[in-house]
């Protein structure tokens, strides 16, 4: 038993809430056990996999251009972060030079991305807290950034815009799509300050999520926390301010100090308007020029790394090309390493709050389910 | 008409399962139900996560072994008259989950959705639209409404 609760250190409690695999009040399929005591979580166990549909086997072999674009199929939500990730990992092994244009859509894809997928953490959340009318205009004012991703890349949730050496020419900005963005941003923003706004004034609300399901900054450390999840309990860490494509980008790293739902729910809101700061400086100075690089050749390559920063936190990819396939990929998601941090979330916390401190962590379960074993012969 | 169809042809409950596809189409199908742009609340169709409350289940991905069980639970749990609707290219043909290299199949995946559980509609996409997905709720609705 001490091997159970390595993590948590308590001792073994006897009454257990299962819930899962498929259960009413968790949308995506995964189990989770409660290990309560007067109705108060002491314990929490999350198992994923069930979701497992082995991604990484269908791309050992595939040539890199089409495992590329399958990896967007890891995630509906954070599409494009997976394969400008996976197509970084190439463009490094094979050294091709990506032109600034086509550097430059593709931080604005990611931007947007990033907006939709925090509007539909605040509609989840404020689902999960039982407020449907926040739901619906999250929903609402998310529908805009959908929109604008349809216009870029010709689908709603899968867009393909990156490919090796740039970006799929569909995906090229004209002046009635830039038009159309900056509008779209203006708009965007004016909604999402008036959230804020009435978010952080209604006292019921904030009397929910105040205190709720706390991580704390050791613990998220320790459990290596990332992302937002790791930013909301102040520690100051973003990827994108060392990758060297947003260099010339002027952002803010946003940071709370608490842990609990309230901080993660602020630090998703303020980053809204530092990614769409970063779209209009990127609008703003988008460089003439080509958007694809064709000038390359492919090799053999040994296993190359890339790490991004993604809307939910570190994404890693690597795999290494031989004769043009793809062989040996792995992928690391933010989710998974952030189910430490759930659990632990959930620890302290009321039995009717133990849902609410899962999902304030962003869990994004269709993406966890990634671990291969790889038994030795 | 007896009351419960006079119910139902007012209130038509759809519940979302999801058997490990990518989430996209989970998301535009509840995009589709919540969102005020789409609204198919009011059309009377509401989404509920509890099979004995459900009129239409609404299937999306590919059915991964471990899900195979539970959905066929859930559709056994569903009071009759019911209808399904098999959304997405995984729900439908098992999307690029099913075949590995040519037609290997893969052994993680045990769909499509109607090798499992009976279909009436088929919703295509990857993703779907929220405008096809009010269609196929639309085509599966008279099988509920004209059930004795
Ligand atoms: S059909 Fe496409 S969008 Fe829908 S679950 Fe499958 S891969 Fe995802």
């Amino acid at each position: 038993m001490d091997e159970d609760n390595k993590i948590t250190k308590k001792q073994v409690i006897e009454t257990e809430v299962p819930m899962g695999t498929v259960h009413s009040a968790a949308i995506e399929p995964y189990r989770v056990r409660l290990f309560v005591e007067d109705e108060v979580v002491k314990d929490a166990e999350i198992t994923v996999g069930v979701n497992h549909r082995g991604v990484e086997r269908i791309m050992e072999g595939l040539p890199v251009e089409k495992a590329n674009s399958l990896t967007e199929k890891i995630c509906g939500i954070c599409s494009n972060s997976h394969i400008w990730n996976s197509v970084m990992v190439a463009e490094k092994a094979l050294g091709i030079e990506v032109p600034e244009r086509a550097l430059y859509i593709r931080i604005i894809m990611e931007e947007l991305e990033r907006l939709h997928s925090h509007m539909l953490y605040l509609a989840h959340g404020s689902e999960v807290l039982g407020h449907e009318t926040f739901a619906m205009r999250m929903f609402y004012i998310r529908e805009t950034v959908m929109e604008l991703l349809r216009m870029i890349g010709g689908n709603r949730v899968q867009y393909g815009v990156p490919i090796l050496g740039g970006v799929r020419p569909r995906a090229e900005l004209d002046q009635m799509r830039i038009q159309n963005i900056k509008d779209g941003m203006d708009y965007v923003e004016e909604k999402i300050l008036e959230f804020a706004e009435r978010f952080v004034s209604d006292p019921m609300i904030m009397s929910r999520i105040t205190g709720v399901g706390v991580l704390k900054k050791e613990d998220a450390i320790r459990l290596s926390a990332t992302g937002p999840t790791l930013r909301a309990t102040g520690v100051d860490i973003d990827l994108r301010r060392d990758m060297p494509e947003y260099d010339s980008f002027d952002f803010n790293v946003i940071t709370q100090d608490d842990g609990d739902i309230k901080s993660n729910l602020l630090v998703r809101v303020l980053e809204i308007p530092e990614s769409i700061k970063i779209i209009r400086q990127a609008i703003a100075n988008l460089p003439d020029g080509k958007i694809t690089n064709r000038g390359w050749d492919m090799e053999d390559t040994p296993i190359t790394k890339s790490y991004i920063e993604v809307p939910r936190g570190k994404l890693y990819h690597s795999y290494s090309l031989d004769d043009g396939r793809v062989r040996n990929v792995i992928v690391r998601t933010p989710s998974i390493t952030n189910i430490g941090a759930m659990e632990y979330a959930c620890i302290g916390s009321h039995i009717t709050d133990a849902q609410l401190a899962i999902v304030q962590c962003d869990p994004c379960f269709t993406c966890t389910d990634r671990a291969i074993q790889i038994i030795q012969i | 008409m007896s009351l419960k169809s006079y119910s139902r042809a007012r209130a038509v409950h759809v519940m979302l399962v999801y058997t490990g596809g990518c989430n996209g189409c989970d998301i535009e199908i509840v995009n589709c139900i919540f969102s005020p742009k789409y609204d198919a609340e009011q059309y009377k169709i509401f989404l509920t996560w509890n099979p004995r409350e459900a009129d239409v289940l609404v299937v999306t991905g590919p059915v991964t072994k471990h899900n195979e069980q539970p959905l066929r639970e859930i559709y056994k749990a569903i009071p009759e008259p019911k209808a399904v609707i098999a959304a997405g290219a995984c729900a439908l043909m098992g999307g690029v989950y099913k075949n590995i290299n040519g037609d290997i199949p893969s052994e993680e995946i045990m769909g499509p959705v109607d090798n499992i559980i009976p279909v009436d509609a088929k919703v295509p996409g990857c993703a779907v639209r929220p405008e096809d997905v009010l269609a196929g709720a639309v085509a599966a609705l008279p099988k509920l409404l004209n059930a004795k």
